[in-house]
């Protein structure tokens, strides 16, 4: 295997697939279903802490992974209870307020090691290749499921909610539970990336999780295209790649993250979905008979 | 006495506060939109002070100029990013504002450098006692400036006509116009005024801190956003009771809380429990 | 025989003002009930009483003997209350049958991980464009609501509300916004549902169209029941007149 791939590419392909599974599961929540957060990194970090502690302590790295999808969502659920009290304006604060909390509280807690963080995370024992196809496969698996969502009656009902809660309630459906089965769901895969995170890079600090990483993976989804599984991949893929195509870019990555949030936001809102559909759309009325 | 003194220093902090998130919550109440790149305009306003002290020794100027050129920048942020996305989703502008944000700090750092810049003679640094607190002369100022500010802004805002125009414009759009006020021109002054605040704020930070860095915008910001939900958005008067408030919640939580919880955290743990327990924030809506 | 919809000594107040004082009414099985009565009567406060948007201080409200309190307005619609709003408001991002389809699969989405596990779109689709002919608009079943008219729109409305299979159709203000012709035609398309079995309680403005197509009227008036009847018998009363006075009354001639 390592003679078909370096191991300069097995690890890009690892941060790859954790980066994906990541971003897709931000597209959950806020693509499917509308609900913007701008604290998603919050679960990414409780994830990455809940396995670390755990295979740290022995815990088997599958157990780990689940009880890392566990605690984050349960954390979610939590913060999923709270959004449902607040106006959409107040939820995307809230949720930002969420993200600084979290990050706020692990950096005083000792027991989390406190700023300094964790460190010595245990190998995960299925080698650097194997790794990697675990982290492709879980990018794979959850690209799969938010495909399916899409188009089951769940995906429909989340339609509708991120078009018009209010609307969306005259029509039966249940959509503060729907919201709240999008933040569990969502955080809870946020959680398992957080893992995989954790033992990719052997070490986790409260600063990895802070407010740009929760923009940066919002970034992901905004220029994908919000709610579109392949453009948010595509998104994902080229965002996390860029520093490492071009070396000298990695002092002005969030310049070039931020400028292109601004310039989709501004010029394309509908981000590199929107542009593919509306040059198909263009694309379509020019070749229709007159 | 120690708990006199949190409250005063919680007080300047919090006029800080207030001179930002005023300029944030007279936007959200006109043009819906959390514009979070407010803070870079904060940040812009301390290097053009900075910058301005530097070559001409004098503060006043600093202060003047930093008022205007970023209640300009101000201005065509409006006019080049907002208001061609005004009938787009409101998550657009905030994300569009997220963006910008976090490009102008970056810029700030690319070209000025990521140690920041230094006033070369820093003024009002003397120290002046009063009821037994001893500040700089530029905290007395932050603090008396916020208070002066923003009660011209409360008076602007029910005496004259511009005032009431803003007024109108924000609790009745539809009609404002047909009663023959110049919405434009109603926005293009609000972002003057709001922005020129921010900028003020940022010139009175650097002197306080005797230095601007790039990333002296991003906490003020976030809690800035924590203040107008509380205070209830677009409700100027709400915001600065809000910003008072947090800054001294935060000087006495950080003596208290501490152990649990980082002092910038506080702002959001106030804000998410406020807005468990009153939904819409600690006042109700300007207009109603 | 209970009424399928009562709603009893409803009180609702914001602050010091009193927007329904104490208004009791009764829908009948089977009538086309309007509800009217000058601007700021209290109509609409009413309206979202009956609707869960709003909860009354106190008064009660029953649908086919069920005690509405409490109850969110999904769970109201789910025990047969079919609903249009004032402002009309399909989901902008789906065609028509597809805003009419969601609705009409209301067996599947009652709870999301029961939804996660449905996939056939088919039998809804197939319904909801059944529905949209009844309403007359068959053939814009698969354009966007973004392109078609108000009047067209309201008509998806009313497909939308009769896809849950409702016990009760709860109309506000259908007719606002329509010229003449349009405003007729809808009216007409109302009373065909009506006389198809259809239990429909209209609030509306357009006195004329009231006039012609109720069969009964409740005229309410600074949160109070002025008056209740047949339409001619309402409309000749001195208070429900005095009532109308001094506010613009729509065309009446029917």
């Amino acid at each position: 295997m390592t003679g078909i791939i370096g191991n300069y590419e097995m690890s890009l392909l690892t941060m790859v697939g954790i980066t994906v599974t990541f971003a897709l599961s931000l597209n959950l929540i806020t693509g499917l279903c509308g609900q913007i957060s701008l604290g998603h990194a919050a679960f990414y970090g409780a994830g990455a802490y809940a396995a670390a502690m755990l295979t740290k302590a022995g815990v088997p790295f599958a157990l780990a992974l689940l009880a890392a999808a566990a605690v984050a969502a349960a954390i979610g659920l939590v913060v999923g209870l709270a959004s449902l009290r607040v106006r959409h304006d107040f939820l995307a604060i809230t949720t930002m307020g969420v993200g600084f909390l979290f990050i706020g509280i692990v950096r005083q807690q000792d027991a989390l090691g406190g700023t300094m963080g964790i460190s010595s995370i245990p190998d995960p024992g299925l080698g650097k290749a194997g790794f990697m196809a675990l982290c492709l496969a879980s990018a794979g698996v959850v690209a799969l499921f938010s495909l399916y969502v899409k188009r089951s009656w769940m995906g429909y009902a989340f339609d509708s909610i991120a078009d018009d809660e209010d609307t969306a309630r005259i029509v039966g459906i249940n959509v503060p539970a729907y919201k709240l089965a999008a933040f569990a769901i969502g955080t809870g895969i946020a959680g398992v990336a957080g893992g995989l995170y954790a033992h990719n890079v052997g070490i986790i600090d409260p600063d990895s999780f802070g407010f740009i990483e929760s923009i940066t993976v919002l970034a992901m989804v905004v220029i994908g295209g919000n709610g579109s599984v392949w453009g948010v991949t595509v998104a994902a893929v080229m965002l996390s790649m860029l520093p490492h195509w071009f070396q000298f870019i990695d002092n002005y990555k969030l310049l070039v993250y931020g400028g292109l949030v601004f310039a989709v936001m501004r010029f394309s809102p509908g981000g590199l979905a929107g542009l593919f559909a509306g040059g198909l759309e263009r694309l379509r009325r020019a070749r229709m008979p007159s | 006495m120690l708990a006199f003194e949190l409250f005063v220093q919680g007080l300047v902090q919090g006029s800080i506060y207030a001179l930002i998130a005023v300029g944030l919550t007279l936007v959200y109440g006109l043009l819906r939109i959390l514009h979070v790149a407010h803070a870079g305009l904060f940040t812009l306003g301390g290097y053009c002070g900075v910058l301005v002290a530097n070559a001409t020794g004098s503060f006043l100027l600093a202060l003047l100029v930093a008022m205007v050129v970023v209640g300009l920048a101000g201005m065509a942020m409006y006019r080049l990013c907002y208001q061609p996305i005004l009938d787009k989703p409101p998550y657009v502008a905030l994300i569009l504002s997220i963006g910008l944000f976090i490009a102008m700090e970056e810029l700030f750092r690319l070209i000025f450098g990521p140690y920041g810049l230094t006033f070369d003679a820093p003024a009002l640094q003397g120290r002046l006692e009063i009821l037994g607190i001893n500040l700089k002369h530029a905290e007395w100022a932050t603090m008396a400036g916020a208070v002066i500010v923003l009660g011209v802004l409360a008076l602007l805002a029910s005496r004259t006509r511009l005032g009431i125009a803003w007024r109108a414009t924000v609790t009745v759009p539809q009609m404002a116009e047909s009663f023959g006020i110049n919405i434009i021109q109603v926005r293009y002054v609000n972002f003057f005024i709001g922005s020129a605040l921010a900028g003020a704020a940022g010139v009175m930070v650097a002197l306080a801190n005797l230095q601007v860095e790039p990333t002296m915008g991003s906490v003020p910001s976030y809690k800035a956003l924590a203040i107008i939900v509380l205070g209830g958005l677009g409700n100027v008067r709400g915001t600065l009771i809000a910003a008072l408030a947090l800054g001294v919640i935060e000087s006495y939580g950080t003596i208290y809380l501490g152990k649990i919880l980082e002092r910038d955290a506080i702002a959001f743990a106030f804000l998410i429990v406020v807005l468990m327990v009153r939904p819409h924030g600690l006042f109700a809506k300007a207009g109603g | 025989m209970t009424a399928l919809l009562e709603v009893r000594e409803v009180r609702v107040h914001f602050g010091g003002v009193v927007a329904v004082d104490g208004v009791s009414f009764d829908a009948e099985q089977g009538e086309l009930l309007g509800l009217i009565g000058p601007n700021g009567a209290g109509k609409t406060t009413l309206m979202r009483a009956i609707t869960g948007v709003i909860r009354p201080q106190s008064g009660s409200i029953r649908l086919a003997g069920r005690d509405l309190a409490g109850l969110p307005t999904h769970r109201r619609v789910r025990l047969g209350l079919g609903l249009s709003q004032q402002l009309v408001s399909p989901f902008t991002t789906m065609t028509a049958v597809q805003n009419v389809a969601l609705a009409a699969g209301y067996r599947k989405t009652g709870a999301p991980l029961a939804a996660l596990i449905q996939m056939r779109r088919a039998p809804e689709l197939a319904r909801a464009r059944e529905l949209l002919e009844l309403v007359g608009v068959r053939g814009l079943a698969d354009r966007l609501p973004g392109d078609l008219p108000l009047g067209d729109l309201k008509r998806v409305e009313v497909a939308r509300a009769l896809a849950l299979d409702p016990k009760l159709l709860l109309l506000d203000e259908p007719l606002a916004g329509l010229n003449h012709i349009e405003a007729a035609a809808l009216a007409d398309t109302i009373t065909a549902l009506n006389r198809d079995g259809l239990t429909v309680v209209l609030i509306e403005h357009n006195l004329g169209e009231v006039m012609r197509i109720c069969s009964r009227l409740v005229v309410v008036d600074n949160g109070r029941k002025l008056a209740e009847g047949p339409p001619r018998e309402v409309m000749g009363e001195a208070k429900v007149r005095a009532a109308y006075l001094g506010e613009e009354v729509e065309d009446a001639a029917a």
